[in-house]
C-alpha cells in the first residue's frame, strides 16, 4: 500500500465532447511529478443515489493497488429531465519507490432521465484502448440487457448478495454470457466474499493422508449472518461441486441435504448469527472437525482441526474483508476464468 | 508447476492457486544463529504465515553453536522479523508461528547432536503431524557443509520414511573451484539425491527474473527476433555502490568473478538466452539453462588477456563521500590481488548466438547500484532516414532486475517541428507503478518451491559444474606468472579504462544506467 494518497474528490466538469483533451490538459499540470498509470478500464454503473460520490472514494482507493482508467456512472433513468453530465479527476499517490506520484484517471457521468440508456454510446467511447474492460455493476440487471455493453466488457462483477431472485438475474447474464460468445467472465462479489474461507478449508486437505478425509464428510455447518445465506448456499455449492455431491430434494430454509458418489448422505445446517457473512464453517469426517472460524470484526481466520473433541492442529490465517474497496481488490487481484463459481452456482442454483 | 504421475490432486484447491502447494514439514535450519537466518529466512517464513501460505503443521528447529533456550531463540528471531520483514509484526500472528519453533544448541561435528535431532524431529512430527518431511536449510559457510551432510546421512536423517521426503538447500557459494564444486556434490549426492537437492541463488527467486521467460515466450513479438539476426549484443551489468559490508573474510578470498559472475550473472545469462523449454518441468527449464553454459566459449589464457578485465577499488568518493581503498578495507591485505571489479566479453557458441558477444560486469564501489539485461538490436538498415550518418541509435531492451524492477524499450521517433531531426525515446513500463501490491521476497518463493518440490528456480549439479569449468579456466590465468594486470580504479567511477576499451574495440560502449 502506498504511503499516502491524493484525491480530486468532486473532479472537474466537463463537456462531453472534450473529455479527452481536457484529459490531456490535466497531465500537463501535473508535469513530471505525475506518472499516469492503467492497467485496466473499470467502470462502475450505479443506480443508487449519491452512488457518484461514494463509488469515487472507493476508485480512489482501489487505484493505489490497480492502476486503472475508471468510468464512474451515476444513472437515474426514472428522473423526468434528461440530462448528461461529466466531470474528470486524478488519484494520486507516492509510488513503492517513493520518486513519483502514480495516478489513475477518473471520469464520472451523470446520466439521468432516457439519456440513462445512452450508457454504451456515451461512456464506452471513452475506453483507454487496448486495455481490458471490467464493468463493475453495481444492484440489479435491467430486464432485458443491452446487448450492445457484451462486445465491449471482458469481465462483469456483480454481487448476487442482495438479489431478490437469483434465477431470474443469472438468466440474464447468462443471457448476455452468451451473446458475448462466452468471452464475458462473470465476476460475482459474493463468490469473492468466500475466497479466504475456501483457502483456509482447502489447506486442510493437502497432505495425502487428509485428503482421504474428503470421501467422508459426513456433516457441514455453516453458520452466516443475516442477509448472506445466499453466501452461505453458494459455500455449500461449491463443496458439492467440487466433491461430487449431488442435491437431495427436501431442503428447507437451514438443512441441505446431499449425497455423494458412493450414495452416502451429507447433510449441510445452515445457522443465522450476527456477525461476518460467514463466520463458521465444520466439516465432520468421521471423529475429525475441520473448523474454520471467523470471529466478528477480525481480519484474521482460527483455522483448526480437532480429534475425537481435542484440538490438533491450530493456525490464523487471512480473512476476507467485507467491505467493497477490499472485495474488489481481491477479484481484481485474483482474475482467472471462474470455471469453479459457475460449477458452485449449478450445484446448487435451485436454492439460491 | 509439477505433479507426479499418479499424484491425486486437492480437488478443493481447483480454481483457487495457480501454483504448487507446499507440504508440511519441519524446517531444519543449521546457522540459526547466523546473518541469513534473521534477516531473510524467518522473515520470509513469517511473512509466508501472515499470507495463509504456509502448511499449518509446519515447523521450524534452528540448529546453532551458543547456547540458548527455545524462547530466547524465539525473542530474538521476533526481534529481526520486527526489523526485516516486508510486513508489519502482528503480536497474534508471530506468537502463532512461533509455537512451531524450536533451538538445538550443537556443534556441527558432534555426532550425538544428530541422534538428538532424529529425535526431536520425530518427536516434533508426532505431535504436528508433518508427515515426516524434512528439509535442511544449510545456511551456514561452506567449509561446514561437508560435517553437516555427512553427519546427517551418518545419523539417516536424510532417509525419509515411506511416503515422506527428506530435502536439502544449500547457500552459495557452491564451492571455489570446479575441483571443490565437484567434492561437494560428491558429499550431498552421498546424503541426498539429486533431485531432493536444492541450490539456492536469490537472484532467481526475484520477480523480474522469472518475468524473463515470461517476456519472451509468452509474447510473440520478442522471440522472432531474438538471435544473431536481429541482435547485435547483450549487456548485462550488476553494479553496487557498496563495499565489503564485513565479508573482507569471505570476500577476500572468492573475488567478483567467483561471488556474483560464476552464480548470478551466468544464471541470467542462461535466463536470457536459452531456448524455448519443452513445458515448465523444473528439468526441462534447467535442460535448456544448462546448454547455455555448455556452449559458452571457454576462454583461452591469451583470451582471458583481451576479453577478460579486472580491477580493484582504490580511494574515492560514493555520493559525495568519501570511501576507502579496497586494500585499506578491515580485515583486507594491504597486498591483496582480489578484484573488486570484472568486466567480460563472452560467446555463446549456438545456433542462435554465433557472432553475437555478451558483455558483462560486476562490481563494488561503483557510481549506481543496479542490476539489469539490455539487449541491443542491430541498427536500422542506412538506406533512408540515416542514410547520411549512422548516428541513429539502436533499439534497446532493458530488463531492470533491481532496484525499480522494470521493463524499458528504446526506439526512434520524429521530433517534432518541420524539421526531419530523430531522437531516441524510452518506453518504460516499471512494476511498481503499474502493479501496486509489493512482490514477495526472493527467499519466500523459493521456500515455498522447496517445499512444495519444485526446483525450477534451483540450480542443478551440471549447471553448477559447467559454470566453474567456465570460470576456472579464466582464474587458472588469473594465477600464471604473465597474468593479465590488475587495474585499479577510483570508487564512484565505472571501473578502470580497460573495461570501456574492451567494448569500444568492438565499436560499442556500456550502456549508461
Amino acid at each position: 500500500m502506498s504511503a499516502t494518497t491524493e484525491t480530486f474528490a468532486t473532479g472537474m466538469p466537463v463537456e462531453i465532447g472534450k473529455i479527452e483533451r481536457e484529459l490531456k490538459k490535466l497531465w500537463e499540470q501535473g508535469g513530471e511529478k505525475m506518472t499516469r498509470a492503467s492497467l485496466i478500464n473499470l467502470a462502475v454503473y450505479s443506480e443508487a443515489p449519491d452512488s457518484l460520490r461514494a463509488n469515487t472514494r472507493i476508485i480512489a482507493q482501489i487505484t493505489e493497488d490497480h492502476a486503472s482508467r475508471a468510468i464512474v456512472i451515476a444513472a437515474d433513468p426514472s428522473a423526468k429531465e434528461d440530462r448528461v453530465e461529466a466531470w474528470i479527476s486524478a488519484h494520486c499517490h507516492v509510488s513503492r519507490a517513493g520518486r513519483k506520484q502514480i495516478c489513475s484517471e477518473q471520469i464520472s457521468f451523470a446520466l439521468a432521465g432516457s439519456l440513462a440508456k445512452l450508457l454504451p454510446n456515451i461512456v464506452f467511447s471513452h475506453l483507454d484502448s487496448d486495455l481490458p474492460f471490467y464493468l463493475w455493476w453495481q444492484g440489479e440487471f435491467h430486464d432485458p440487457m443491452d446487448a450492445q455493453l457484451w462486445t465491449w466488457v471482458d469481465r462483469l462483477i456483480y454481487d448476487s448478495q442482495p438479489w431478490c431472485d437469483f434465477d431470474a438475474q443469472m438468466r440474464l447474464v447468462q443471457t448476455a454470457q452468451e451473446e458475448a460468445n462466452q468471452r464475458v467472465v462473470l465476476c460475482d462479489l459474493n463468490w469473492t466474499r468466500l475466497v479466504q474461507i475456501r483457502l483456509a478449508i482447502a489447506q486442510f486437505f493437502d497432505a495425502p493422508a487428509a485428503l482421504e478425509h474428503l470421501g467422508s464428510v459426513q456433516r457441514v455447518e455453516i453458520t452466516h449472518t443475516t442477509g448472506h445465506r445466499s453466501t452461505a448456499v453458494l459455500l455449500a455449492g461449491w463443496l458439492a461441486a467440487q466433491l461430487g455431491w449431488a442435491l437431495v430434494e427436501g431442503a428447507d430454509e437451514t438443512t441441505l441435504s446431499f449425497s455423494d458418489c458412493a450414495g452416502e448422505a451429507i447433510r449441510v445446517t445452515l445457522q443465522e448469527t450476527e456477525g461476518e457473512p460467514i463466520s463458521r464453517c465444520s466439516l465432520h469426517c468421521g471423529t475429525t472437525e475441520f473448523r474454520v472460524l471467523h470471529p466478528r470484526g477480525a481480519d484474521l481466520l482460527e483455522v483448526g482441526t480437532e480429534l475425537d473433541g481435542t484440538e490438533r492442529t491450530h493456525q490464523l490465517m487471512p480473512a476476507s474483508r467485507n467491505d467493497p474497496v477490499s472485495l474488489m481488490s481481491e477479484e481484481l487481484m485474483r482474475g482467472g476464468p471462474h470455471r469453479v463459481y459457475l460449477r458452485a452456482v449449478e450445484a446448487v442454483r435451485e436454492l439460491l | 508447476m509439477e505433479q507426479s504421475a499418479g499424484e491425486v490432486r486437492n480437488p478443493l484447491r481447483d480454481g483457487i492457486l495457480t501454483r504448487s502447494v507446499p507440504e508440511a514439514c519441519t524446517v531444519v535450519i543449521f546457522g540459526a544463529t547466523g546473518d541469513l537466518t534473521h534477516r531473510k529466512l524467518i522473515p520470509a517464513l513469517y511473512n509466508l504465515a501472515a499470507d495463509g501460505e504456509l502448511p499449518p503443521e509446519l515447523a521450524v528447529i534452528g540448529i546453532a553453536r551458543r547456547p540458548k533456550t527455545d524462547d530466547e531463540f524465539r525473542n530474538e528471531l521476533q526481534e529481526a522479523v520486527q526489523k526485516f520483514s516486508r510486513q508489519t509484526v502482528r503480536d497474534e500472528l508471530w506468537n502463532s508461528f512461533a509455537k512451531a519453533i524450536s533451538y538445538q544448541k550443537s556443534e556441527f561435528h558432534d555426532a550425538d547432536g544428530y541422534q538428538r535431532l532424529g529425535e526431536r524431529l520425530q518427536q516434533i512430527e508426532e505431535e504436528r503431524e508433518t508427515g515426516g518431511n524434512r528439509l535442511f536449510y544449510l545456511a551456514v559457510a561452506p567449509d561446514q557443509f561437508p560435517p553437516i551432510l555427512q553427519h546427517l546421512a551418518a545419523a539417516n536423517l536424510n532417509k525419509p520414511r515411506e511416503g515422506a521426503w527428506a530435502r536439502v538447500i544449500v547457500e552459495k557459494p557452491f564451492g571455489t573451484d570446479l575441483a571443490s564444486a565437484r567434492e561437494l556434490n560428491r558429499i550431498v549426492s552421498e546424503a541426498f539425491p539429486e533431485e531432493s537437492t536444492y541450490r539456492i541463488d536469490h537472484f532467481l527467486g526475484k520477480e523480474t527474473a522469472q518475468n524473463i521467460l515470461v517476456l519472451r515466450f509468452a509474447n510473440a513479438i520478442f522471440e522472432p527476433l531474438w538471435n544473431t539476426r536481429y541482435i547485435d549484443h547483450v549487456q548485462i551489468t550488476a553494479a553496487e555502490t557498496l563495499g565489503l559490508e564485513g565479508r573482507a573474510g569471505y570476500y577476500e578470498g572468492a573475488g567478483a568473478l567467483r561471488d556474483m559472475v560464476q552464480n548470478h550473472l551466468l544464471q541470467l545469462l542462461c535466463l536470457v538466452s536459452m531456448e524455448p523449454p519443452t513445458d515448465l518441468r523444473a528439468d526441462s527449464i534447467r535442460d535448456e539453462k544448462v546448454k547455455i553454459v555448455r556452449s559458452l566459449r571457454r576462454l583461452t589464457a591469451e583470451a582471458v588477456a583481451t576479453d577478460v578485465v579486472r580491477a580493484q577499488y582504490s580511494d574515492g568518493a560514493i555520493a559525495g563521500k568519501p570511501v576507502v581503498a579496497y586494500r585499506a578495507e578491515e580485515n583486507v591485505k594491504r597486498d591483496s590481488k582480489t578484484e573488486t571489479f570484472v568486466a567480460l566479453r563472452l560467446q555463446i557458441d549456438d545456433w542462435r548466438w554465433a557472432d553475437v558477444p555478451i558483455y558483462m560486469r560486476v562490481g563494488k564501489r561503483l557510481p549506481k547500484s543496479g542490476t539489469e539485461i539490455s539487449v541491443h538490436f542491430q541498427k536500422a538498415p542506412s538506406v533512408l532516414f540515416n542514410k547520411e550518418s549512422d548516428a541513429l541509435d539502436q533499439n534497446v531492451l532493458v530488463i531492470r532486475i533491481q532496484p525499480d524492477e522494470g521493463i524499458s524499450l528504446r526506439m526512434q521517433a520524429k521530433v517534432p517541428g518541420t524539421s526531419f531531426r530523430i531522437e531516441s525515446v524510452k518506453m518504460d513500463f516499471h512494476y511498481g507503478t503499474s502493479f501496486g501490491k509489493a512482490s514477495p521476497e526472493a527467499y519466500e518463493r523459493l521456500l515455498l518451491d522447496a517445499m512444495s518440490g519444485d526446483a525450477t528456480l534451483f540450480a542443478r549439479r551440471d549447471e553448477v559444474e559447467q559454470a566453474w569449468d567456465f570460470i576456472d579456466r579464466i582464474e587458472s590465468a588469473w594465477r600464471e606468472p604473465e597474468a593479465p594486470q590488475l587495474y585499479e580504479y577510483p570508487a564512484g567511477t565505472w571501473g578502470p579504462e580497460a573495461a570501456d576499451e574492451l567494448l569500444a574495440r568492438d565499436g560499442r560502449a556500456w550502456r549508461r544506467l
